[in-house]
């Protein structure tokens, strides 16, 4: 007869503490080999990749000690030495202020110039929307194309900028050549480039902001500088962070669009760290003397990058608990 | 068509124990209710079961097999979900059918099409089985996770609080339903729920689970007539239990309890006496269930208390009546129709006959006078 | 929104247009350019006679399409391989806690700051020691530096979107655990792959310096090869603006494509957009 639904008569209370009921020990049956590998199995092609980009890292670290020459066969390790002359050199001080004036120059306009276009492009407007679509495109050219577009258009006999500036009576402005004006134009591709990427951002946070503390701010009467100060910003500030970060990030280690331009020039004007451990490895053929540039801005990098994410970490929990 | 049994099973995620040597035994096409409050492992506990999970320690036996690291894949269990896991990307129908469709339990088309179309029909849904899960209610929705899992022949059907998130009306209807469909099913089934209405009328048997570890394992009656611990028989019932301390005091040859400022109207049950003697113990824990309580607005017995009413819950059929007395709030169970205004006096009488007395350290079970209910385990 | 002051908007309508103009007019005068004559080029600039004729000639000497061609070969594969590696490990990122798991997240975003000239310095020396300077592979395996972290970072957070009950049904059902990610996890991020595909094709597509750098003779992208132009003393402005509007016009189109996916994209996922 089925003993369901019936008690257990023959059985006593059992203490909830006495393990003594259970009398032979439970010997846990092994899990079997695929279902135990199956997570590392999962993440082993993405860890070898990685591994595999580690490599050249290291690798970078351990030629900077030494005097690898392309030109020459044999090498030696000579410890610190690149990295002192490089320290000691007062080109290298000027191409980290190259390096800088760059990131914070492009970086700078175009989170301004981004933040302000995005605001104006949250309303409704039907040119809004459309322009919404469009304004895309120039994030998706090339910065190498970008520079050749830009040439182009300032080309002294068949760019339309250049046209048009002389008929207002401006023919000496030579872009790129002069050393006075190079760093703008460098800066301006590169604004050119990126700002829509700063505009899709903050866009972005703007129209997914609620809309319930901005309608009381109104009814209280505030100033629209005070609400944008006040609301808008500590709401879009995660937002703000990750396009500062990766704005910055990458334009401290910019190398197309400076290349294309002027190689560096005119003279040393544009020369920034990767443009000189660009010349110092495939002009001067030094691999050991050039990776010390690189490996110095990487520090900068990383530590930056580090402490934005960290600091972005911070305003996206305060961010959401509004 | 299976005997489930757990040894001692134990499963924690990073520092959080969520079973603890557990140990249940699953009769064959028994119908098992997990019963615990959020929170208590029961969905672990079915993972478990099911082969989502695998215990640290214990063992886990299907027909007297060690299944513990067995994939799901092979254990032929059907489950339904607490949020019913409908793959949002296929039809009804073709969710119902994918069980039939897999490399495991693989039908031919033309036997899918009958089954599909005869669970539909039974559980009323025949009318969606083209409709996507982002097209349909709630109700539909668990409806349809109930049909994948009807369609199969499984060892054992899983069941996690397939009910919770219906609204009240339609969960009773379902509960009504499931009443009928288990008599049906002719298989194992575990069912977890934290709803003590479900637990009490659908169970043959009932593991109560509380923070990992099992309180109670026994029959519907066992559970609320003898609960294991006060825990147990404060989740079973509605409006809760009111378990008071009370003191044992001897007045001439007889055993009262000192309770709510008054030894007279307490005495203890014979039954209970002699348990209460041999464990030595000079308070206990009493625990009266609001029917058990009768109230009058008249003086007329000499064993009433008095108490003063504190407020009245009108819930259509019935009343929850909550009075005050020796600065403690005790519920009852009145008329729908009761009218009283707050601090007016009233009388109660305790059946301590019915009464559950409980250890004050441990908090468990000691002894009961009222006949119903088995011994249970715990 | 409250009371309009029309010289407010008119300010601002003036500003955006003014943004437009310096956004789209080079694009728009590239394009116009490409349909202009060498012989018209210094005159008039907006009244001309329209040709085919740069077209053709780039198209016929056969050249420029090679290095079209080229560009799509290492772009399609970069994006394949970072699918293949970066599919399985944004799953594991979404599903699996083990110990240094944000520490590795953490690892693969930071592919996408690592200076290019860094990579390249020590790749240099290696790709020709082992074979893999100037060959389609080389340039693969580095642009997984640029695709991978599109695609983890995007595809982490759809992964983390779909419910695991829905897997765990799955097994119940009688799928083993690939299964269960082909048929039921994959069709589910569909739409998050082609994005992140699409985005990685085309800031792989763009790249410049890796291409320049460890290829150039036998491998040459359409973005490389542009650099000719802008160093010759060619007279053919025509042809360069030809060549520099087909070599962007695929992700122009591309761009339209993922409109929807682009704010989750292009902040790696960090936004939901």
């Amino acid at each position: 007869m089925s003993s369901i639904g019936k008690s257990d008569q023959a059985v006593p209370f059992a203490d909830l503490t006495d393990t003594a009921a259970s009398a032979e020990p439970y010997r846990i049956p092994p899990i079997p080999f695929m279902r135990k590998a199956r997570p590392y199995l999962i993440l082993a092609p993405a860890l070898l990749l990685t591994i595999g980009i580690l490599i050249p890292f290291f690798i970078s670290i351990y030629y900077s000690l030494t005097n690898y020459s392309f030109k020459y066969k044999d090498y030696s390790f000579v410890g610190l030495h690149n990295w002192v002359k490089m320290l000691t050199d007062p080109s290298f001080w000027h191409s980290l202020w190259v390096t800088a004036q760059y990131a914070v120059f492009s970086t700078g306009f175009e989170m301004l110039l981004g933040i302000g276009i995005a605001l104006i492009l949250n309303q409704d407007g039907w040119l809004a929307r459309a322009l919404r679509m469009v304004l895309i495109f120039p994030l998706m050219i090339a910065p190498v194309i970008a520079t050749l577009i830009w040439q182009l258009m300032t080309n002294n006999s068949v760019g339309v900028i250049a046209y048009a500036l002389r008929s207002i009576g401006i023919d000496n402005f030579i872009w790129g050549a002069d050393p006075k004006t190079a760093m703008f134009s460098v800066v301006l591709i590169d604004v050119w480039v990126n700002t829509p990427f700063v505009i899709i951002l903050v866009l972005a946070g703007l129209r997914s902001l609620p809309k319930a503390p901005f309608e009381s701010a109104m009814v209280d009467g505030g100033s629209a500088w005070f609400t944008f100060k006040t609301l808008t910003l500590p709401m879009i500030k995660p937002l703000l962070l990750i396009a500062l970060l990766f704005r910055s990030m990458v334009s401290l280690q910019e190398f197309s669009i400076i290349f294309a331009l002027t190689r560096g020039g005119p003279g040393d004007t544009l020369m920034s760290l990767p443009l000189t451990a660009y010349n110092e490895a495939f002009t001067f053929k030094e691999l050991g003397t050039a990776l010390p540039y690189m490996l110095i801005l990487w520090v900068i990098i990383y530590i930056m990058s580090y402490y934005l994410i960290r600091y972005w970490s911070r305003a996206q929990k305060n961010a959401s608990g509004n | 068509m299976a005997d489930i049994a757990l040894k001692q099973v134990t499963k924690k995620f990073k520092h959080n124990v969520a079973l603890n040597a557990v140990s249940i035994d699953i009769k064959d096409k028994e119908f098992y209710v997990i019963f615990g409050p959020a929170g208590a492992g029961k969905t672990t506990l079915l993972n478990t079961i099911a082969g989502i999970v695998v215990p640290e320690e214990g063992v886990v036996t299907m027909n007297g097999k060690v299944v513990n690291s067995l994939e799901p894949e092979d254990r032929n269990v059907a489950m339904v979900f607490e949020n019913y896991a409908l793959y949002p990307h296929l039809t009804v129908y073709d969710n119902m059918a994918s069980p039939l469709r897999s490399p495991k339990y693989r039908q031919p088309e033309s036997k899918i099409r009958e089954e599909v179309h005869r669970v539909a029909k039974i559980l009323r849904i025949d009318w969606l089985l083209q409709r996507l899960p982002s097209e349909l209610s709630n109700g539909q929705r668990q409806r349809v996770s109930l049909g994948r899992a009807l369609v199969r022949n499984p060892e054992v059907f899983l069941m996690d609080e397939p009910l919770t998130h219906l609204d009240a009306k339609l969960r009773h209807q379902m509960r009504a339903e499931f009443k009928e469909m288990q008599a049906n099913l002719n298989t194992t089934t575990i069912y977890v729920t934290h709803d003590y209405m479900e637990a009490l009328s659908l169970g043959d048997r009932i593991a109560v689970l509380n923070e990992g570890r099992i309180e109670q394992i026994g029959t519907p009656d066992d559970i609320y007539y003898r609960p294991a611990t006060e825990f147990v028989a404060q989740a079973f019932g509605e409006p809760e239990i009111n378990i008071l301390t009370a003191d044992v005091v001897n007045k001439g040859g007889s055993m009262h309890m000192n309770l709510l400022g008054n030894s007279d109207h307490f005495p203890v049950p014979a039954q209970v006496k002699g348990i209460l003697e041999d464990s030595g113990l000079n308070a206990v824990r009493v625990g009266f269930r609001p029917k058990d309580i009768k109230y009058s607005f008249s003086d007329d017995s000499a064993s009433s208390l008095r108490a003063a009413v504190y407020s009245i819950e009108p819930l259509g059929s019935k009343a929850i009546l909550t009075v005050h007395v020796d600065g403690r709030l005790i519920r009852l169970i009145a008329a729908a129709d009761l009218e009283a205004k707050p601090d007016q006096p009233i009388y109660l009488k305790f059946n301590v006959d019915e009464a559950i007395f409980f250890d004050p350290e441990t908090k468990r079970f000691i002894a009961r006078a009222g006949k119903k209910g088995g011994r249970s385990v715990g | 929104m409250g009371h309009k002051n029309p010289w407010n908007q008119a300010l601002k309508n003036a500003a955006l247009a003014l943004y437009a103009l310096f956004a789209l007019f080079p694009l728009f005068w590239m394009l116009l350019i490409s349909f202009k004559h060498d012989r018209e080029m210094f005159n008039t600039i907006f009244v001309f006679h329209p040709t085919l004729d740069n077209y053709r000639v780039l198209f016929s000497s056969g050249e420029y399409i090679g290095y079209f061609l080229n560009n799509v070969y290492v772009s399609v594969g970069a994006v394949l391989l970072s699918l293949v590696v970066g599919v399985p490990a944004a799953y594991a990122l979404a599903r699996f806690d083990f110990k240094g798991k944000e520490n590795l997240a953490f690892t693969f975003l930071s592919f996408r700051f690592a200076p290019e000239m860094l990579i390249i310095l020590p790749l240099f020396l290696i790709y020709q020691k082992i074979g893999l300077y100037d060959t389609p592979f080389g340039l693969i395996w580095v642009y997984q530096l640029i695709s991978l972290p599109f695609i983890i970072w995007i595809l982490r957070g759809y992964f983390e979107d779909i419910s695991p009950e829905i897997e765990h049904a799955g097994r119940v059902d009688g799928y083993s655990w690939w299964r269960v990610f082909l048929k039921i996890n994959m069709p589910l991020i569909r739409p998050g792959m082609v994005a992140a595909a699409l985005l990685s094709f085309i800031f792989v597509w763009n790249n410049f310096t890796f291409a320049l750098l460890l290829a150039g003779q036998d491998v040459v992208t359409s973005t490389v090869a542009s650099l000719k132009y802008i160093s010759s003393d060619t007279v053919h402005y025509g042809q360069m603006a030809a060549a520099v509007t087909i070599s962007a016009l695929p992700e122009v189109i591309l761009a339209l494509l993922i409109q929807k996916h682009l704010v989750r994209g292009l902040s790696m996922g960090a936004v939901k957009g």
